[in-house]
């Protein structure tokens, strides 16, 4: 880091560090990057804004800023169903996956194993291969007459006319197959924070007679739960706008806000002012929760390891 | 004594960790299985081997047409993502300026947008200039998607060059743009490379975005979602998916020794 280096060097050399970095060239930096953001991410945005008071609209003729969209919004019990039952879900799988792979990070973190790195490797290599080729697995596997139904008849577990129905096109399809697509990936924050636990501390503890449970609960549990929040949220941020899991093995079970949303820009009934009112609330939503939790949302976490 | 795990608690650790380990590679396991499968349904009991999935997408020109538009894709917005971290890593690295934490809170916030936004924003803001959807408007989206990715991979590896080198170079007398090309370049060459894999894999395989702004050709992903709809293609995608996901771990696992082997060199090289 540069101003640790400064306190040593001679007036001449500090003359010289103002010429590098030139702070000149700051904005020829950020132009760039800043200004690709600016025109094709915040303008979109504002968009949407102006799509969802009104402002915009699809129908041609004069229109002018309206609340009539959110008040229709705030009171469909449809459209807030919906968001309470894809909230629901989508804490479910964030609380599921980050309890079954808080025990895998443990184990590679303090184990001791010589591997873990290796092993880091190989729970996590799922999650960098094609999200819609893991879906399709699943698909293929709980299907009526797919693999697991098919193994259930050939082996005489089940009678081939009464096959497990509720396994595809369901709410527990999308549930089980967000957990399968999450689980790799939340292992990786926790690990993090676990790894950089001073175990000094944990045999501190051991002297003073605490028992390993009360190690656990008393220094490691508390110590590793910026991870724990960090997993929970790079889950549950994803998972609560997710459509294309639902739409692939959710049937109209699994139908999630993300889907109303795509399905008021789709085809059949477009209605534009109500799905931006949608999609402003759900980014309403994940930036109050990012904020909120943003201490916590280390972003470096995802690059460790 | 291990204060942390006694042996009982290792054992039944790593036996969880083994059948976990089993649950996540099973469902790929079953995918390798039926994709040799002779049969139009991937179902109970086998009924032979055949290669003939395999071949018939290796003919499937809407499959080749598709993989190669989503090559075209990954390598314009992975090359793009990768020159914008670029420029503001060094910006957030190298440079003081006022609202530094907003500037780069704004650049990583494409990480935490629900994509089903964005994507309809994009479609919202193509519509209103009335630029058609095509390759580029792909492209477009997919920059800004791993634009935070790049910069998260190449600002800890800035971070760790030590800054001297560069003074060194600049108090000899090269141009700012010598110094970047012969020592800034070179030294964080192993987290460029990474962060345009990176770029280029989160674009390939990325369709929430893409199924709102893309054009008359479908990408890989677009086309594998139609023709999961399809039953008659099952088999034949079930081939594609043994074939994505095969070169996709052995390319993570490549790219991770790489990057391991590199950084060891660079390490001893700048001392850190």
């Amino acid at each position: 880091m540069a101003h640790e280096a400064e306190a040593g060097v001679t007036p001449a050399r500090v003359l010289h560090r103002k010429r590098w970095p030139p702070d000149l060239t700051t904005p020829g930096l950020l132009g760039l990057p800043l200004g690709w953001l600016a025109v094709f991410f915040v303008v979109p945005i504002v968009i949407v804004g102006a799509y969802g008071f009104g402002v915009a609209s699809l129908n041609p003729g004069p229109h002018s800023f309206t609340l009539t969209g959110w008040h229709d919004f705030l009171h469909s019990s449809v459209y807030l169903g919906l968001f309470w039952k894809s909230v629901k879900m989508s804490l479910l799988v964030s609380a599921s996956v980050v309890f079954l792979a808080y025990p895998l990070a443990y184990y590679l973190a303090l184990s001791g194993t010589k591997r873990k790195y290796v092993l880091l490797l190989l729970l996590i290599a799922p999650f960098l291969t094609s999200y819609l080729l893991r879906v399709l697995a699943w698909k293929v596997i709980l299907g009526d007459q797919g693999v697991f139904n098919t193994f259930l008849f050939w082996t005489g577990l089940r009678d081939p006319d009464h096959p497990l129905s509720q396994l595809l096109y369901s709410r527990f399809a999308v549930l089980l197959v967000l957990g399968y697509i999450w689980l790799p990936f939340v292992a990786l924050p926790i690990f993090v924070s676990l790894e950089s636990l001073d175990r000094r501390l944990l045999e501190a503890a051991s002297d003073l007679g605490a028992s390993r449970w009360q190690a656990f609960r008393r220094v490691t549990l508390p110590l590793s739960a910026p991870g724990i929040a960090a997993a929970f949220l790079f889950v549950f941020i994803p998972t609560i706008g997710e459509f294309v899991t639902p739409s692939l093995v959710g049937g109209t079970g699994g139908y999630m806000y993300g889907n109303q949303i795509v399905d008021l820009f789709g085809t059949g009934f477009p209605d534009w002012q109500t799905g931006s009112v949608l999609s402003l609330f759900l980014l309403g939503v994940v930036v109050l929760l990012t904020i909120a939790f943003a201490r916590f949302l280390q972003v470096r976490q995802v690059t460790a390891g | 004594m291990d204060v942390a795990l006694s042996k009982n608690g290792a054992r039944l650790l790593r036996a969880f960790f083994a059948f976990v380990v089993v649950f996540l590679y099973a469902p790929i396991a079953i995918l390798l299985i039926f994709s040799f499968n002779n049969s139009e349904l991937p179902s109970f009991p086998l009924s032979g081997f055949t290669l003939h999935w395999y071949h018939q997408f290796l003919t499937n020109p809407d499959l080749k047409g598709a993989l190669e538009t989503s090559a075209i894709i990954a390598a314009l917005s992975s090359v793009g993502a990768v020159v914008l971290g670029v420029l503001a890593s060094i910006a957030l690295t190298r440079r003081r300026f006022t609202g530094k934490a907003a500037v780069s809170a704004l650049l990583l916030s494409p990480l935490v947008i629900p994509y089903v936004v964005f994507g309809i924003s994009l479609l919202l803001l193509f519509h209103t200039l009335g630029i058609p959807r095509s390759i580029l408007t792909v492209v477009i989206g997919h920059i800004v998607i791993s634009l935070p990715y790049t910069i998260l991979v190449l600002v800890p590896r800035l971070e760790q060059i030590d800054v001297s080198l560069e003074e060194a170079a600049y108090d000899l007398g090269a141009s700012r743009l010598r110094t970047f090309r012969s020592i800034t370049l070179p030294l964080i060459l192993p987290a460029v490379v990474s962060a345009f894999l990176i770029a280029f894999t989160t674009s390939f395989d990325e369709y929430a975005v893409a199924s709102f702004v893309v054009g008359t050709r479908a990408t890989f992903p677009i086309f594998l979602y139609s023709a999961l709809r399809f039953p008659s293609q099952l088999p034949q995608v079930i081939a594609v998916a043994v074939v994505v996901i095969t070169v996709s771990l052995v390319v993570v696992v490549a790219a991770e020794l790489g990057r391991r082997i590199a950084e060891r060199r660079l390490g001893t090289l700048t001392g850190s």
